[in-house]
Protein backbone atom coordinates (compact mmCIF):
# COMPACT_ATOMS: atom_id res chain seq x y z
CA UNK A 1 0.00 0.00 0.00
CA UNK A 2 3.12 2.37 0.97
CA UNK A 3 4.45 1.95 -2.15
CA UNK A 4 1.46 1.87 -4.65
CA UNK A 5 0.63 4.91 -2.93
CA UNK A 6 4.07 6.73 -3.05
CA UNK A 7 3.90 6.20 -7.08
CA UNK A 8 0.79 7.93 -7.38
CA UNK A 9 2.77 10.91 -5.90
CA UNK A 10 5.44 10.84 -7.77
CA UNK A 11 4.28 9.40 -11.55
CA UNK A 12 4.75 11.60 -14.42
CA UNK A 13 0.69 12.12 -14.56
CA UNK A 14 0.31 13.14 -11.52
CA UNK A 15 -0.50 16.46 -12.73
CA UNK A 16 -3.34 15.00 -15.22
CA UNK A 17 -6.68 16.01 -14.30
CA UNK A 18 -7.94 13.29 -12.69
CA UNK A 19 -10.97 13.08 -14.69
CA UNK A 20 -9.04 12.09 -18.00
CA UNK A 21 -8.01 9.41 -15.72
CA UNK A 22 -11.03 8.08 -14.44
CA UNK A 23 -12.16 8.02 -18.36
CA UNK A 24 -9.41 6.02 -19.77
CA UNK A 25 -9.95 3.56 -16.79
CA UNK A 26 -14.03 3.63 -16.62
CA UNK A 27 -13.53 3.12 -20.00
CA UNK A 28 -11.13 0.07 -19.86
CA UNK A 29 -13.48 -1.43 -17.33
CA UNK A 30 -16.50 -1.01 -19.24
CA UNK A 31 -14.97 -2.74 -22.93
CA UNK A 32 -13.61 -5.23 -20.42
CA UNK A 33 -16.55 -5.77 -18.79
CA UNK A 34 -18.80 -5.98 -22.10
CA UNK A 35 -16.64 -6.82 -24.96
CA UNK A 36 -15.60 -10.43 -25.88
CA UNK A 37 -13.15 -10.96 -23.56
CA UNK A 38 -10.65 -13.24 -25.15
CA UNK A 39 -9.40 -10.50 -27.59
CA UNK A 40 -10.47 -7.47 -25.54
CA UNK A 41 -8.53 -8.49 -22.47
CA UNK A 42 -5.06 -8.47 -23.94
CA UNK A 43 -5.60 -4.77 -25.55
CA UNK A 44 -6.93 -3.70 -22.47
CA UNK A 45 -3.98 -5.24 -20.43
CA UNK A 46 -1.65 -3.85 -23.26
CA UNK A 47 -3.31 0.15 -23.31
CA UNK A 48 -2.81 -0.25 -18.96
CA UNK A 49 0.77 -1.54 -19.66
CA UNK A 50 1.24 1.44 -22.19
CA UNK A 51 -0.20 4.04 -19.67
CA UNK A 52 1.04 2.97 -16.44
CA UNK A 53 5.29 1.71 -17.48
CA UNK A 54 5.41 4.00 -20.71
CA UNK A 55 3.72 7.10 -19.97
CA UNK A 56 3.57 7.72 -15.88
CA UNK A 57 6.73 5.99 -15.70
CA UNK A 58 5.76 3.52 -12.69
CA UNK A 59 7.42 0.30 -12.67
CA UNK A 60 6.04 -2.36 -14.35
CA UNK A 61 6.95 -4.29 -11.24
CA UNK A 62 4.91 -2.08 -9.18
CA UNK A 63 1.91 -2.69 -11.44
CA UNK A 64 2.31 -6.54 -11.10
CA UNK A 65 2.73 -6.16 -7.40
CA UNK A 66 -0.67 -4.52 -7.19
CA UNK A 67 -2.39 -6.87 -9.51
CA UNK A 68 -0.65 -9.94 -7.45
CA UNK A 69 -3.37 -10.23 -4.76
CA UNK A 70 -6.86 -10.31 -6.87
CA UNK A 71 -4.47 -11.99 -9.64
CA UNK A 72 -3.61 -14.85 -6.94
CA UNK A 73 -7.41 -15.18 -6.03
CA UNK A 74 -7.89 -15.54 -9.92
CA UNK A 75 -5.77 -18.19 -9.52
CA UNK A 76 -7.18 -20.29 -7.15
CA UNK A 77 -10.14 -20.59 -8.62
CA UNK A 78 -9.14 -21.31 -12.25
CA UNK A 79 -9.17 -25.31 -11.61
CA UNK A 80 -13.24 -24.97 -10.45
CA UNK A 81 -13.77 -24.04 -14.14
CA UNK A 82 -11.39 -25.84 -15.76
CA UNK A 83 -12.57 -29.45 -14.25
CA UNK A 84 -16.18 -30.70 -14.85
CA UNK A 85 -17.82 -32.88 -11.81
CA UNK A 86 -20.40 -35.09 -12.95
CA UNK A 87 -22.29 -38.63 -11.53
CA UNK A 88 -20.93 -40.41 -14.69
CA UNK A 89 -17.58 -39.02 -15.34
CA UNK A 90 -16.18 -38.04 -11.66
CA UNK A 91 -13.73 -35.75 -12.00
CA UNK A 92 -13.13 -34.82 -15.76
CA UNK A 93 -11.09 -32.24 -17.93
CA UNK A 94 -13.88 -30.47 -20.64
CA UNK A 95 -12.49 -28.28 -23.22
CA UNK A 96 -15.58 -26.03 -22.66
CA UNK A 97 -14.34 -25.45 -19.45
CA UNK A 98 -11.15 -23.93 -20.03
CA UNK A 99 -12.58 -21.86 -22.51
CA UNK A 100 -14.42 -20.61 -19.98
CA UNK A 101 -11.58 -20.27 -17.95
CA UNK A 102 -9.63 -18.40 -19.76
CA UNK A 103 -12.33 -16.07 -20.77
CA UNK A 104 -12.98 -15.23 -17.09
CA UNK A 105 -9.43 -15.12 -16.90
CA UNK A 106 -9.32 -12.58 -19.31
CA UNK A 107 -12.37 -10.55 -18.50
CA UNK A 108 -10.67 -10.19 -14.47
CA UNK A 109 -7.08 -9.50 -15.47
CA UNK A 110 -8.15 -6.53 -17.90
CA UNK A 111 -10.67 -5.33 -14.79
CA UNK A 112 -8.47 -5.20 -12.44
CA UNK A 113 -5.59 -3.51 -14.40
CA UNK A 114 -7.80 -1.10 -15.65
CA UNK A 115 -8.47 -0.22 -12.10
CA UNK A 116 -4.85 -0.75 -11.24
CA UNK A 117 -3.95 2.29 -13.06
CA UNK A 118 -5.92 4.48 -11.71
CA UNK A 119 -4.64 3.51 -8.01
CA UNK A 120 -1.06 3.58 -9.00
CA UNK A 121 -1.33 7.71 -10.76
CA UNK A 122 -4.06 9.30 -9.07
CA UNK A 123 -2.95 10.97 -5.59
CA UNK A 124 -5.60 11.01 -3.03
CA UNK A 125 -5.72 14.65 -3.03
CA UNK A 126 -7.08 14.84 -6.64
CA UNK A 127 -9.80 12.56 -5.73
CA UNK A 128 -11.40 15.14 -3.09
CA UNK A 129 -12.48 17.23 -5.57
CA UNK A 130 -13.57 14.79 -8.16
CA UNK A 131 -15.73 13.23 -4.67
CA UNK A 132 -17.37 16.79 -4.07
CA UNK A 133 -18.26 17.20 -7.20
CA UNK A 134 -19.82 13.70 -7.62
CA UNK A 135 -22.14 14.61 -4.77
CA UNK A 136 -20.48 13.23 -1.78
CA UNK A 137 -20.54 15.86 1.43
CA UNK A 138 -18.07 17.24 2.60
CA UNK A 139 -17.68 15.93 6.23
CA UNK A 140 -17.06 12.50 4.53
CA UNK A 141 -13.97 13.88 2.45
CA UNK A 142 -12.50 15.17 5.50
CA UNK A 143 -12.81 12.43 7.48
CA UNK A 144 -11.71 9.91 4.33
CA UNK A 145 -8.80 12.79 3.70
CA UNK A 146 -7.89 12.85 7.94
CA UNK A 147 -8.19 8.72 8.12
CA UNK A 148 -5.58 8.76 5.35
CA UNK A 149 -2.94 11.04 6.77
CA UNK A 150 -3.36 9.42 10.36
CA UNK A 151 -2.74 5.81 8.70
CA UNK A 152 0.45 6.58 8.23
CA UNK A 153 1.15 7.78 11.27
CA UNK A 154 0.06 5.25 12.99
CA UNK A 155 1.57 2.58 10.75
CA UNK A 156 5.00 4.17 12.09
CA UNK A 157 3.84 3.78 15.21
CA UNK A 158 2.94 0.44 14.85
CA UNK A 159 6.15 -0.68 13.46
CA UNK A 160 8.68 1.15 16.11
CA UNK A 161 6.66 0.50 18.73
CA UNK A 162 6.65 -3.80 17.53
CA UNK A 163 10.30 -3.41 16.92
CA UNK A 164 10.75 -1.93 20.50
CA UNK A 165 8.77 -4.58 21.66
CA UNK A 166 11.10 -7.17 19.24
CA UNK A 167 13.81 -5.69 20.85
CA UNK A 168 12.78 -6.66 24.20
CA UNK A 169 12.37 -10.42 23.25
CA UNK A 170 8.53 -9.68 23.27
CA UNK A 171 7.72 -12.20 20.28
CA UNK A 172 9.47 -14.77 21.23
CA UNK A 173 6.98 -17.61 21.04
CA UNK A 174 3.09 -17.55 20.79
CA UNK A 175 1.94 -16.90 24.23
CA UNK A 176 4.66 -13.53 24.57
CA UNK A 177 3.40 -12.70 21.09
CA UNK A 178 0.35 -13.11 21.48
CA UNK A 179 0.71 -11.16 24.91
CA UNK A 180 2.96 -8.23 23.20
CA UNK A 181 0.33 -7.41 20.71
CA UNK A 182 -2.13 -7.21 22.74
CA UNK A 183 -0.16 -4.61 24.60
CA UNK A 184 0.80 -2.75 21.11
CA UNK A 185 -2.69 -2.72 20.35
CA UNK A 186 -3.78 -1.23 23.98
CA UNK A 187 -1.01 1.35 23.63
CA UNK A 188 -1.96 2.29 19.93
CA UNK A 189 -5.57 3.12 20.73
CA UNK A 190 -3.96 5.54 23.72
CA UNK A 191 -1.62 7.08 21.90
CA UNK A 192 -4.07 8.00 19.28
CA UNK A 193 -6.16 9.64 21.55
CA UNK A 194 -3.79 11.83 23.18
CA UNK A 195 -3.08 12.50 19.27
CA UNK A 196 -6.32 13.25 18.36
CA UNK A 197 -6.21 15.89 21.56
CA UNK A 198 -3.23 17.41 20.40
CA UNK A 199 -4.12 17.67 16.82
CA UNK A 200 -6.93 19.77 17.68
CA UNK A 201 -4.50 22.29 19.65
CA UNK A 202 -2.71 22.51 16.32
CA UNK A 203 -5.79 22.93 14.23
CA UNK A 204 -7.29 25.50 17.03
CA UNK A 205 -4.03 27.55 16.83
CA UNK A 206 -4.68 27.84 12.98
CA UNK A 207 -8.15 28.97 13.48
CA UNK A 208 -9.80 25.69 13.05
CA UNK A 209 -13.89 26.52 13.18
CA UNK A 210 -14.87 22.71 12.34
CA UNK A 211 -14.12 22.98 8.24
CA UNK A 212 -10.98 21.29 7.30
CA UNK A 213 -10.54 24.03 4.48
CA UNK A 214 -7.56 24.07 2.18
CA UNK A 215 -6.44 25.10 -1.79
CA UNK A 216 -7.42 22.22 -3.83
CA UNK A 217 -4.64 21.82 -6.84
CA UNK A 218 -5.53 22.71 -10.00
CA UNK A 219 -6.03 20.52 -12.74
CA UNK A 220 -6.23 21.19 -16.46
CA UNK A 221 -8.41 19.34 -18.92
CA UNK A 222 -5.96 18.75 -21.57
CA UNK A 223 -8.52 18.45 -25.45
CA UNK A 224 -5.79 16.55 -26.99
CA UNK A 225 -5.23 14.41 -24.29
CA UNK A 226 -8.93 13.57 -23.86
CA UNK A 227 -8.82 13.06 -27.86
CA UNK A 228 -6.25 10.88 -27.40
CA UNK A 229 -8.02 8.59 -24.62
CA UNK A 230 -11.35 8.68 -26.79
CA UNK A 231 -9.08 7.01 -29.32
CA UNK A 232 -7.55 4.71 -27.32
CA UNK A 233 -11.14 3.16 -26.22
CA UNK A 234 -12.12 3.25 -29.86
CA UNK A 235 -9.36 1.51 -30.81
CA UNK A 236 -9.38 -0.96 -28.00
CA UNK A 237 -13.47 -1.52 -28.74
CA UNK A 238 -12.55 -2.00 -32.39
CA UNK A 239 -9.77 -4.61 -31.75
CA UNK A 240 -12.09 -6.37 -29.68
CA UNK A 241 -14.69 -6.90 -31.30
CA UNK A 242 -13.51 -7.15 -35.32
CA UNK A 243 -10.54 -9.50 -33.30
CA UNK A 244 -13.58 -11.63 -32.09
CA UNK A 245 -15.18 -12.49 -35.26
CA UNK A 246 -11.83 -13.18 -36.64
CA UNK A 247 -11.24 -15.39 -33.65
CA UNK A 248 -14.56 -17.03 -34.57
CA UNK A 249 -13.91 -17.54 -38.51
CA UNK A 250 -10.39 -19.22 -37.84
CA UNK A 251 -11.99 -21.22 -35.17
CA UNK A 252 -14.85 -22.86 -37.79
CA UNK B 1 13.36 48.75 26.32
CA UNK B 2 11.11 47.99 23.32
CA UNK B 3 6.91 47.80 24.28
CA UNK B 4 6.34 44.31 25.75
CA UNK B 5 3.40 42.69 23.27
CA UNK B 6 2.58 39.59 25.23
CA UNK B 7 2.57 39.19 28.99
CA UNK B 8 1.41 36.59 31.79
CA UNK B 9 0.92 38.05 35.14
CA UNK B 10 0.84 36.05 38.01
CA UNK B 11 -0.44 32.99 36.43
CA UNK B 12 -1.80 29.80 37.67
CA UNK B 13 -2.69 26.15 36.03
CA UNK B 14 -3.80 23.40 37.55
CA UNK B 15 -3.98 20.02 35.15
CA UNK B 16 -6.94 17.97 36.11
CA UNK B 17 -5.83 15.26 38.83
CA UNK B 18 -4.11 18.08 41.26
CA UNK B 19 -1.14 18.31 39.13
CA UNK B 20 0.10 22.26 39.33
CA UNK B 21 1.14 23.37 36.17
CA UNK B 22 1.76 26.80 36.65
CA UNK B 23 2.25 28.88 39.74
CA UNK B 24 2.26 32.36 39.85
CA UNK B 25 3.84 32.60 37.15
CA UNK B 26 5.39 36.36 35.27
CA UNK B 27 6.48 36.56 31.88
CA UNK B 28 7.09 39.90 29.40
CA UNK B 29 7.36 39.37 25.80
CA UNK B 30 9.15 42.11 24.24
CA UNK B 31 8.20 43.52 20.81
CA UNK B 32 10.96 42.04 18.30
CA UNK B 33 12.85 40.30 20.14
CA UNK B 34 13.94 36.71 20.43
CA UNK B 35 12.99 35.52 23.96
CA UNK B 36 14.49 31.71 25.40
CA UNK B 37 12.01 30.29 27.71
CA UNK B 38 14.59 27.75 29.17
CA UNK B 39 13.83 24.74 31.84
CA UNK B 40 14.40 21.30 32.08
CA UNK B 41 11.65 18.57 30.80
CA UNK B 42 8.26 18.66 32.71
CA UNK B 43 8.49 22.47 33.79
CA UNK B 44 5.41 23.04 32.67
CA UNK B 45 6.84 25.18 29.43
CA UNK B 46 4.18 23.43 27.04
CA UNK B 47 1.49 24.33 29.04
CA UNK B 48 2.43 27.64 29.44
CA UNK B 49 3.23 28.00 25.59
CA UNK B 50 -0.61 26.61 25.40
CA UNK B 51 -1.48 29.79 27.51
CA UNK B 52 0.04 32.66 25.24
CA UNK B 53 -2.16 31.46 22.31
CA UNK B 54 -5.51 30.93 24.51
CA UNK B 55 -5.37 27.02 24.41
CA UNK B 56 -5.48 27.14 27.98
CA UNK B 57 -6.98 29.55 30.62
CA UNK B 58 -5.26 30.58 33.47
CA UNK B 59 -7.20 29.97 36.87
CA UNK B 60 -5.87 32.68 38.15
CA UNK B 61 -3.95 35.56 37.05
CA UNK B 62 -4.41 37.22 33.31
CA UNK B 63 -2.99 37.32 29.71
CA UNK B 64 -2.31 40.85 28.62
CA UNK B 65 -1.80 41.36 24.59
CA UNK B 66 -1.18 44.93 23.95
CA UNK B 67 -1.55 45.73 27.58
CA UNK B 68 -4.94 44.69 27.75
CA UNK B 69 -6.60 41.40 29.23
CA UNK B 70 -7.45 39.05 26.40
CA UNK B 71 -10.71 37.78 25.79
CA UNK B 72 -11.81 34.30 25.38
CA UNK B 73 -14.80 34.86 22.91
CA UNK B 74 -14.43 32.68 20.22
CA UNK B 75 -14.14 35.77 17.26
CA UNK B 76 -11.33 37.59 19.88
CA UNK B 77 -9.53 33.76 20.20
CA UNK B 78 -9.41 34.25 16.25
CA UNK B 79 -8.11 37.45 16.04
CA UNK B 80 -5.15 36.55 18.87
CA UNK B 81 -4.19 33.59 17.30
CA UNK B 82 -3.88 35.05 13.72
CA UNK B 83 -1.21 37.59 15.52
CA UNK B 84 0.03 35.01 17.79
CA UNK B 85 1.46 31.84 15.91
CA UNK B 86 2.42 28.28 17.93
CA UNK B 87 4.38 25.57 16.51
CA UNK B 88 3.91 22.62 18.39
CA UNK B 89 6.62 20.49 19.59
CA UNK B 90 5.32 17.37 17.28
CA UNK B 91 5.01 18.35 13.48
CA UNK B 92 2.75 15.13 13.06
CA UNK B 93 0.25 16.72 15.44
CA UNK B 94 -0.39 19.99 13.64
CA UNK B 95 -0.03 18.76 9.92
CA UNK B 96 -3.51 16.97 9.13
CA UNK B 97 -3.31 17.26 5.36
CA UNK B 98 -2.04 14.48 3.13
CA UNK B 99 -0.45 17.39 0.82
CA UNK B 100 2.36 19.79 2.05
CA UNK B 101 0.73 22.52 -0.27
CA UNK B 102 -2.81 22.04 1.31
CA UNK B 103 -1.83 21.83 4.86
CA UNK B 104 0.22 25.15 4.72
CA UNK B 105 -3.48 26.58 2.63
CA UNK B 106 -5.35 25.97 5.88
CA UNK B 107 -4.33 28.62 8.17
CA UNK B 108 -4.74 31.62 5.23
CA UNK B 109 -7.97 30.18 4.34
CA UNK B 110 -9.11 30.10 8.04
CA UNK B 111 -8.18 33.66 7.96
CA UNK B 112 -11.29 34.39 5.64
CA UNK B 113 -8.82 35.16 2.97
CA UNK B 114 -9.48 34.32 -0.84
CA UNK B 115 -8.26 31.54 -2.81
CA UNK B 116 -5.74 33.57 -4.51
CA UNK B 117 -4.51 35.25 -1.17
CA UNK B 118 -3.95 32.10 0.29
CA UNK B 119 -2.05 30.81 -2.57
CA UNK B 120 0.09 33.81 -2.58
CA UNK B 121 0.50 33.38 1.30
CA UNK B 122 1.60 29.53 0.55
CA UNK B 123 3.94 30.44 -1.93
CA UNK B 124 6.18 33.17 -0.11
CA UNK B 125 5.78 31.08 3.75
CA UNK B 126 7.19 27.97 1.29
CA UNK B 127 9.88 30.63 -0.08
CA UNK B 128 10.93 31.71 3.92
CA UNK B 129 11.27 28.25 4.89
CA UNK B 130 13.13 27.33 1.42
CA UNK B 131 11.11 24.34 0.96
CA UNK B 132 9.67 25.50 -2.55
CA UNK B 133 10.26 21.99 -3.75
CA UNK B 134 8.40 20.24 -1.27
CA UNK B 135 5.11 21.47 -2.54
CA UNK B 136 3.65 19.17 -4.23
CA UNK B 137 4.64 16.66 -1.98
CA UNK B 138 2.77 14.45 0.19
CA UNK B 139 3.18 15.06 4.11
CA UNK B 140 3.98 11.80 5.59
CA UNK B 141 6.96 10.91 2.98
CA UNK B 142 8.86 13.95 4.33
CA UNK B 143 11.77 13.59 7.18
CA UNK B 144 11.31 14.89 10.79
CA UNK B 145 13.40 18.11 9.41
CA UNK B 146 11.24 18.35 6.83
CA UNK B 147 8.02 18.28 8.58
CA UNK B 148 9.25 20.99 11.03
CA UNK B 149 9.95 23.49 8.20
CA UNK B 150 6.03 22.70 6.92
CA UNK B 151 4.87 22.92 10.25
CA UNK B 152 6.20 26.59 10.65
CA UNK B 153 5.42 27.38 7.32
CA UNK B 154 1.84 26.71 8.13
CA UNK B 155 1.67 28.91 10.82
CA UNK B 156 4.00 31.86 8.91
CA UNK B 157 1.39 32.01 6.15
CA UNK B 158 -0.93 33.19 8.67
CA UNK B 159 1.82 36.11 9.45
CA UNK B 160 1.82 36.05 12.99
CA UNK B 161 3.24 39.09 14.97
CA UNK B 162 4.54 36.85 17.53
CA UNK B 163 5.75 33.14 16.57
CA UNK B 164 5.76 30.64 19.45
CA UNK B 165 8.28 27.65 18.73
CA UNK B 166 7.75 24.88 21.50
CA UNK B 167 11.44 23.30 21.08
CA UNK B 168 11.54 24.08 17.17
CA UNK B 169 15.21 22.40 17.38
CA UNK B 170 14.37 19.19 19.15
CA UNK B 171 14.89 15.71 16.67
CA UNK B 172 17.19 17.89 14.25
CA UNK B 173 20.37 17.07 13.02
CA UNK B 174 23.05 19.79 13.58
CA UNK B 175 22.40 20.90 9.74
CA UNK B 176 18.53 21.09 10.61
CA UNK B 177 19.12 23.25 13.18
CA UNK B 178 21.31 25.82 11.56
CA UNK B 179 19.14 26.06 8.86
CA UNK B 180 16.04 26.50 11.14
CA UNK B 181 17.64 29.17 13.36
CA UNK B 182 18.32 31.41 9.80
CA UNK B 183 14.98 30.96 8.60
CA UNK B 184 14.05 32.37 12.25
CA UNK B 185 16.47 35.04 12.51
CA UNK B 186 15.62 35.81 8.73
CA UNK B 187 11.67 36.46 10.43
CA UNK B 188 12.70 38.21 13.19
CA UNK B 189 14.57 40.49 10.71
CA UNK B 190 10.92 41.29 8.96
CA UNK B 191 9.94 42.38 12.10
CA UNK B 192 8.22 39.41 14.16
CA UNK B 193 9.06 38.34 17.84
CA UNK B 194 10.19 35.11 18.38
CA UNK B 195 9.17 33.37 21.61
CA UNK B 196 10.82 29.35 22.04
CA UNK B 197 10.91 26.96 24.62
CA UNK B 198 14.09 25.08 24.84
CA UNK B 199 16.03 22.97 27.94
CA UNK B 200 19.38 23.57 25.64
CA UNK B 201 21.23 26.13 27.46
CA UNK B 202 23.50 26.56 24.54
CA UNK B 203 21.33 27.48 22.19
CA UNK B 204 19.76 29.75 24.08
CA UNK B 205 22.68 31.47 25.30
CA UNK B 206 24.09 31.70 21.58
CA UNK B 207 20.81 32.88 19.69
CA UNK B 208 18.29 34.60 22.42
CA UNK B 209 18.13 38.56 23.19
CA UNK B 210 16.28 37.64 26.55
CA UNK B 211 15.99 34.76 28.57
CA UNK B 212 13.39 33.66 31.26
CA UNK B 213 14.42 30.66 33.17
CA UNK B 214 11.69 28.30 34.10
CA UNK B 215 11.23 26.03 36.74
CA UNK B 216 8.52 24.42 38.59
CA UNK B 217 5.60 26.63 37.51
CA UNK B 218 7.69 29.68 37.62
CA UNK B 219 9.77 32.11 36.09
CA UNK B 220 12.47 32.37 38.24
CA UNK B 221 14.38 35.13 36.40
CA UNK B 222 13.93 37.07 33.50
CA UNK B 223 16.26 39.76 31.84
CA UNK B 224 19.46 39.90 29.30
CA UNK B 225 20.61 36.74 27.88
CA UNK B 226 24.08 37.18 29.28
CA UNK B 227 22.93 38.45 32.67
CA UNK B 228 21.18 35.73 33.47
CA UNK B 229 22.79 32.62 32.20
CA UNK B 230 25.76 33.73 34.36
CA UNK B 231 23.57 33.55 37.69
CA UNK B 232 25.16 29.80 38.20
CA UNK B 233 22.71 29.39 41.47
CA UNK B 234 20.05 30.57 39.65
CA UNK B 235 20.59 27.81 37.27
CA UNK B 236 21.46 25.10 38.99
CA UNK B 237 18.29 25.97 41.15
CA UNK B 238 16.38 25.30 37.78
CA UNK B 239 18.40 22.16 37.28
CA UNK B 240 20.12 23.36 34.21
CA UNK B 241 24.06 23.88 33.53
CA UNK B 242 25.90 26.75 32.49
CA UNK B 243 26.61 27.38 28.84
CA UNK B 244 29.47 26.08 27.70
CA UNK B 245 30.99 29.23 26.49
CA UNK B 246 30.67 31.11 29.80
CA UNK B 247 32.27 28.16 31.59
CA UNK B 248 35.13 28.27 29.51
CA UNK B 249 35.26 32.33 29.93
CA UNK B 250 34.59 32.00 34.00
CA UNK B 251 37.34 29.57 33.83
CA UNK B 252 39.70 32.09 32.15
CA UNK B 253 38.98 34.36 35.06
CA UNK B 254 35.94 36.30 33.32
CA UNK B 255 35.01 39.00 30.71
CA UNK B 256 33.03 41.96 30.55
CA UNK B 257 31.73 41.23 27.48
CA UNK B 258 31.92 37.64 27.00
CA UNK B 259 32.04 36.02 22.95
CA UNK B 260 28.13 35.03 22.40
CA UNK B 261 29.77 32.04 19.51
CA UNK B 262 31.98 29.48 19.34
CA UNK B 263 33.33 32.05 15.89
CA UNK B 264 33.54 35.27 18.74
CA UNK B 265 35.53 32.73 21.22
CA UNK B 266 38.22 31.18 18.64
CA UNK B 267 38.78 35.20 17.40
CA UNK B 268 39.17 36.46 21.39
CA UNK B 269 41.44 33.07 21.93
CA UNK B 270 43.77 33.88 18.50
CA UNK B 271 43.92 37.37 19.64
CA UNK B 272 45.13 36.41 23.02
CA UNK B 273 47.56 33.88 21.51
CA UNK B 274 49.41 36.37 19.10
CA UNK B 275 50.35 38.35 22.56
CA UNK B 276 51.22 35.73 24.19
CA UNK B 277 53.91 34.26 21.27
CA UNK B 278 55.05 37.92 20.80
CA UNK B 279 58.81 36.71 21.95
CA UNK B 280 59.00 33.76 20.18
CA UNK B 281 61.07 33.22 16.83
CA UNK B 282 59.11 30.39 14.88
CA UNK B 283 57.30 31.98 12.23
CA UNK B 284 53.53 32.12 12.59
CA UNK B 285 50.79 30.77 10.73
CA UNK B 286 50.37 33.76 7.92
CA UNK B 287 46.87 35.52 9.22
CA UNK B 288 44.10 35.38 7.02
CA UNK B 289 43.91 37.69 3.99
Amino acid sequence: MHLTDQHAWTNRWRQHHPAEKLLLAGGLLLCSVTLPPLTTGPVVLLVVWLATVAGAGIPAAALGRVMAVPGAFLLTSMPFLVLSVSSSEGIAFSSQGLETALRVMARSLAAIASMAFLTLTTPVIAWAPLLRRLGVPQPIVEIMLLIYRLIFVFAEQTVTTSQAQAARLGYDGIRRSLHSLGLLVASLLERSLARMRRLEIGLAARNFDGELRVLQPIYELSPWRIALIGSALLTVAAVGLLGNQLLAKVMT
Amino acid sequence: MSPIILAARDIDYVYPGHVQALQGLSLDIEQGRKLAVLGPNGSGKTTLLLHLNGTLRPQRGEILFDGRPVSYQRRALNAWRSRVGLVLQEPDDQLFSASVYQDISFGPLNQGLSALEARERVQLALAALHIEPLADRATHMLSVGQKKRVAIAGILAMRPEVLILDEPTAGLDAQGVAQLLTVLEEQRQAGTTLVFATHDVDLAYTWADGVAVFCDGRVLRQGETVAVLSDRELLHAARLKTPWLLEIVQALGGLEQPPRSQEALLDLLRQFDSHSRHERTYPRRRPFR
